[in-house]
């Protein structure tokens, strides 16, 4: 059946292939003669390496060569170049590669690994955020001084473990302190967590004979990747062809340049010839980047009337070994701190900590699921400390367009969006007015409740952009450069110019996957930004075909342009539809009856590029990180038994003002996917570490992830305050679910235990300990 | 993908089954049974087994009955976790093996494979210790039965070369009144924190536990703590877990302390529902 544009529940056009098993990931594809990489990975968190005898590995039969941190004098990094592909001198975490196997096949190369002889001289660890920042904490980067930054906007401090610190600055915070009545403190601590995407990250490279090297791989940032090797080995950048299939879930955790770096090595070492390397889960868990851990502390001051008047906050974000993009989670955690709500006095300092822990990259929020962890649960703090309805609270204190934002940014009903609507929807799913803590069967039923906000951290001059050519039967090929890592941006791109050319989706076809030489480039497929920037150089690209379509076709028709409209795969006259020539007689050139023919092919093009955003001021962090803000509200319901400290999930629900819903069966699945990942965050997901810093949790046997039989029932729903810079008023709708899910959930078991619940995961014997201080 | 060369083979009788491991021990191949598999194919590609054949013996005859012998049901040894559930005829053993791993799993567990794990829980341990269960092996030599305590010490401790074929229960306790907790982490589908089983017969309490210690473990004399009538609940609750508290571990699923605390509890429980004739409990 015919679907045209945007509001209807259009299924992915790779959903036949995704469910047959049709549909092809990185690894799945093998070349003839492709050779296999495994890395070997360090065992000590922080050590010297006193000697890596790789003898043995090479003389195994099959082995084609083995690398260490000798061979390549590489620093890599997006924001600081600190982290070197294969490590050297010293190894900084458990599970950082030291050395790179490359043989025949997958059996040699992990025959070989075992035979590699690494021993380590052990050095002091950082194990924790607040022992990084601890006086006299042993150094996880000594020449942090003498690193190279890509970036301006990064700030280390040399000689410490920080390496970036962004500040708020905002008001009068004396004053601020000063006018409350109540002052409230607390501290939070967040673990490290992982990604754990289906497809664990895979890589594969060869370099021809011209020297042109082509990059296959599972990645969300295919262009970067590009850029990232010609930068790091001198590379035309037009010689770098990045190659990307469907990416089998990513959550952030396939932003960075990692893998294929090791692949390129492994490949040059070996005359080009082609290699493909994949992380076993293990790997994936331990050696490959991580999500950030995080210790706060936060001051709150009040009013009687609950008028939040001040708030001081230390963020210590942990970004594990290496950096990454932990500085840009720090910055993204300093610029929306306070969550939706008016703060006027604001004194933030956010530092992004080194540890001996595996490092960390973007996962799924940007370091908003941990902010808002600690704000949410200052507010229900806020609430019972003033005897507040934890709900009204918030709606008291939700930023208004006029407000600013902690980065002074004025907002409007357009970037601001509609918080209290969120919340009367939220409260209405949850049913909060029946009760937030009752009694039922034995156990206290309990309802908490959070609010959240999240914009991007992209740079200015982050771009997106989309190609349309026509088949010949006047079906449409969209060519667009973001990757399908799971969500369905693909098919959204699709509809978006389905909605625009007012023609069936069904005759549109988009490329799946991406080649950095044929597709247009797209920054990244992250910060939840690609139906917005994808969509608008999508809706450019429209009007460029359309601004074609009716100048050949007034030419055709002999009339004005401007007396033609475009609709159902036609060019037709307003005053007279049934006066039309179809696509297929126009795109590839019309024909007259004589047999001249005008026109030629046409191809539409469209780009947009992010534009007005600047990089936050070092003092005060005043400025405008990303386009405009997607809020929500969020409350989990949990069943609670005060006798064992144990709990059930009952329900969840989630309120998103989404600007505009572009396909509501995937904006709602999207959403409940978020909430499942948060709720796992929440109940169950840590990395723990030796008091060596050691990976303690190195696989799925006991780092824990939500079971799909313990999920509660999920309600989502929807406001649509229209966002004017979107396309059809359209927010960004991705990783908003996972957002507040940990908040709502602490908040609703604090209600229900009586105990302040300020550490994640929530798990049963925590609040056991907390309630009783242990004693059996 | 196990990364190291093995020789295959799936016998299709008990005494060609334990011929082939004698003949491949004697050869130095390290030789190892296989059942489900689920253990050794991912220790295998985590590096951390190595073998070098594996005996196929999940489609041995033998090592497939479910049945009754006299006063007692038998169970053989390359049963599923999933046979055991849906066989009904001793419920305690089939919650226990219903609460091991996931659905799927399940499928692929053996009974004899879970007794025999390296991984330290082997739950279904626990309904077999409750019952004094008599198990079968296979040897060079034949059949041999053993009471249970005679080779299962925390793990299942055969003869080398020696085969698990089945485990005999009375039908008598497999009918008893019962109890089955799992307690965990958080997760419902992970390793236990406590896993505790019980039954009640000729009125006295039987208990074994997994998670407790690295180990499953029935302690007799600490079950006279329970049987103790001349004290109360409490109490007895208190005496056990003092009489515990030196295995009891800490490890990735919480700590001594909490085990004890979730020990307690679960005591209390127990003591509880069999006061009240509730049994069976499950939690």
């Amino acid at each position: 059946m015919p679907e045209t544009g945007i509001g209807v529940a259009v299924p992915r056009k790779e959903a036949a292939d995704k469910v047959t098993g049709g549909a092809r990931y990185t690894d799945d594809h093998i070349s003839p003669g492709v050779l296999t990489a495994r890395t070997v990975t360090s065992t000590c968190a922080h050590g010297t390496i006193v000697s890596l005898d790789v003898s043995a590995a090479r003389e195994l039969p099959g082995v084609r060569a083995v690398l260490t941190g000798g061979d390549t004098d590489v620093l890599t990094g997006s924001v600081i170049e600190d982290r070197p592909p294969l490590a050297r001198d010293k190894v900084r975490y458990y599970g950082e590669p030291v050395a790179l196997v490359v043989a025949d096949s997958d059996a040699v190369a992990a025959r070989a690994v075992t035979l590699v002889q690494a021993a380590y001289a052990p050095l002091p660890v950082v194990n924790s955020p607040l022992e990084a920042v601890a006086p006299g904490a042993a150094l996880v980067h000594e020449a942090l001084g003498s690193y190279k930054k890509p970036v301006e906007d990064v700030y280390p401090e040399p000689g410490t473990n920080i390496c970036d610190r962004e500040k708020i600055r905002k008001g009068d915070i004396q004053k601020g302190f000063a006018e409350s009545n109540v002052i409230l403190r607390a501290a939070f601590d967040l673990p490290q967590t992982d990604h754990v995407a289906m497809e664990t990250r895979a890589a594969q490279a060869r370099i021809a004979a011209d020297g042109s090297v082509y990059i296959h791989a599972a990645t969300q940032g295919p262009f970067e990747v590009k850029k990232a090797l010609s930068k790091l080995f001198a590379l035309d950048e037009g010689k770098v062809i990045v190659q990307v299939p469907l990416v089998g879930g990513a959550f952030g955790g396939k932003a960075g340049t990692e893998l294929e770096i090791l692949a390129y090595l492994a490949s040059k070492a070996v005359g080009g010839r082609p290699v493909r390397i994949r992380n076993d889960r293990e790997a994936d868990m331990t050696s490959s980047p991580c999500g950030i851990g995080l210790h706060a502390e936060m001051r709150l001051g009040a009013m009687y009337d609950g008028t939040i008047k001040a708030a001081e906050m230390t963020f210590l974000v942990e970004t594990g070994a290496y950096t990454d993009t932990g500085p840009r989670m720090t910055k993204a955690i300093a610029a929306d701190c306070t969550g939706p709500y008016n703060i006027e006095n604001l004194s933030v300092d956010s530092l992004c900590v080194y540890t001996n822990h595996p490092y960390v990259t973007s996962l799924r929020g940007f370091g908003h699921t941990a902010m808002t962890f600690c704000m949410e649960r200052m507010l229900d703090k806020l609430a019972a400390k003033l005897r507040f309805d934890p709900a009204k609270l918030r709606e008291k204190n939700a930023l208004k367009p006029g407000q600013t934002s902690p980065g002074q940014v004025k907002l409007t009903e357009s970037s601001l969006g509609n918080l209290p609507a969120c919340i009367e929807k939220v409260k209405y799913l949850i049913g909060w007015s029946n009760g937030i803590r009752t009694v039922s069967g034995g156990k206290i039923i309990a309802k908490g409740l959070c609010c959240f906000w999240k914009t991007s951290t992209s740079p200015p001059d982050a771009v997106s952009g989309a190609l349309v050519s026509f088949n010949e039967d006047g079906t449409v090929n969209l060519n667009v450069g973001c990757v399908e890592i799971g969500p369905a941006m693909k098919t959204t791109a699709a509809q978006i110019l389905s909605a625009a050319l007012k023609m069936d989706v069904g005759r549109i076809h988009v490329n799946m996957d991406v080649d950095t030489r044929y597709s247009p480039r797209h920054w990244k497929t992250v910060a939840s930004m690609t139906a917005f920037m994808v969509g608008r150089a999508v809706l450019s690209a429209a009007e460029d075909v359309k601004r074609q379509l009716v100048g050949l076709g007034a030419a055709v028709m002999k009339c004005a342009p401007e007396d033609l409209e475009v609709g159902d795969g036609r060019v037709y006259r307003k005053s007279d539809p049934a006066v039309h020539h179809v696509f297929k007689d126009l795109v590839h050139g019309y024909q007259f009856e004589n047999g001249n023919a005008v026109g030629g092919q046409l191809f539409g093009r469209g780009s947009y590029v992010m534009g007005d955003l600047n990089y936050l001021d070092r003092e005060t962090g005043k400025g405008k990180s990303g386009p405009y803000w997607t809020v929500g509200a969020q409350a989990v319901e949990v069943a609670y038994d005060e006798r064992e400290y144990t709990y059930r999930l009952l329900r969840a629900a989630t309120v998103i003002d989404a600007g505009k819903i572009l396909n509501p069966a995937m904006a709602a699945a999207v959403v409940r996917g978020g909430m499942c990942m948060g709720l796992g965050k929440a109940s169950r997901e840590h990395f723990q570490y030796g008091p060596d810093g050691r990976v303690l949790d190195t696989s799925l046997r006991t780092y824990k992830v939500m079971h799909f039989a313990e999920t509660p029932r999920y309600l989502v729903d929807f406001v649509e305050t229209p966002n004017l810079d979107g396309p059809y008023g359209a927010r960004g709708l991705g990783e908003h679910g996972v957002i507040g899910m940990p908040a709502a959930l602490a908040n609703a078991l604090s209600l229900a235990s009586g105990a302040e619940l300020d550490e994640l995961p929530l798990l049963p014997e925590k609040i056991w300990l907390k309630k009783t201080g242990g004693i059996i | 993908m196990i990364p190291f060369d093995f020789e295959y083979y799936r016998p299709d009788t008990l005494g060609e089954a334990v011929g082939l491991f004698g003949r491949l021990e004697d050869e130095g191949k390290n030789p190892v049974w296989y059942g489900g598999g689920s253990e050794l194919i991912s220790m295998a590609r985590a590096g951390n087994a190595a073998f070098g054949a594996v005996l196929d013996i999940k489609d041995v005859p033998e090592l497939l009955g479910l049945g009754t012998d006299g006063e007692n049901l038998t169970f053989g040894a390359a049963l599923t976790l999933s046979d055991l559930i849906v066989s009904g005829s001793f419920p305690l053993l089939g919650k226990t093996a219903g609460r091991i791993a996931d659905h799927t799993m399940q499928n692929k567990i053996t009974l004899g494979g879970n007794l025999a794990s390296t991984i330290i829980y082997r739950e279904t341990a626990l309904p077999l210790l409750l019952a004094d269960a008599i198990l079968t092996a296979a040897g060079k030599d034949g059949l041999h039965t053993y009471p249970i305590d005679a080779v299962f010490d925390g793990r299942l401790r055969l003869p080398k070369g020696e085969v698990l074929v089945r485990t005999a229960v009375p039908a008598a306790i497999a009918a008893a009144p019962y109890f089955h907790q799992k307690k965990t982490k958080n997760e419902k589908i992970d390793y236990p924190l406590l896993t505790t089983a019980a039954v009640v017969t000729g009125g006295r309490l039987r208990i074994a536990f997994s998670g407790l210690a690295p180990y499953p473990f029935r302690d007799r004399s600490a079950e006279e703590i329970l049987n103790d009538g001349r004290l109360g609940a409490d109490a007895r609750a208190e005496l056990f877990v003092k009489a515990l508290s030196g295995v009891i571990q800490s490890d990735l699923s919480g700590s001594a302390d909490y085990r004890k605390f979730v020990l307690k509890d679960t005591i209390l429980n127990i003591l509880e529902a069999v006061r009240e004739e509730k049994l069976p409990c499950l939690c």
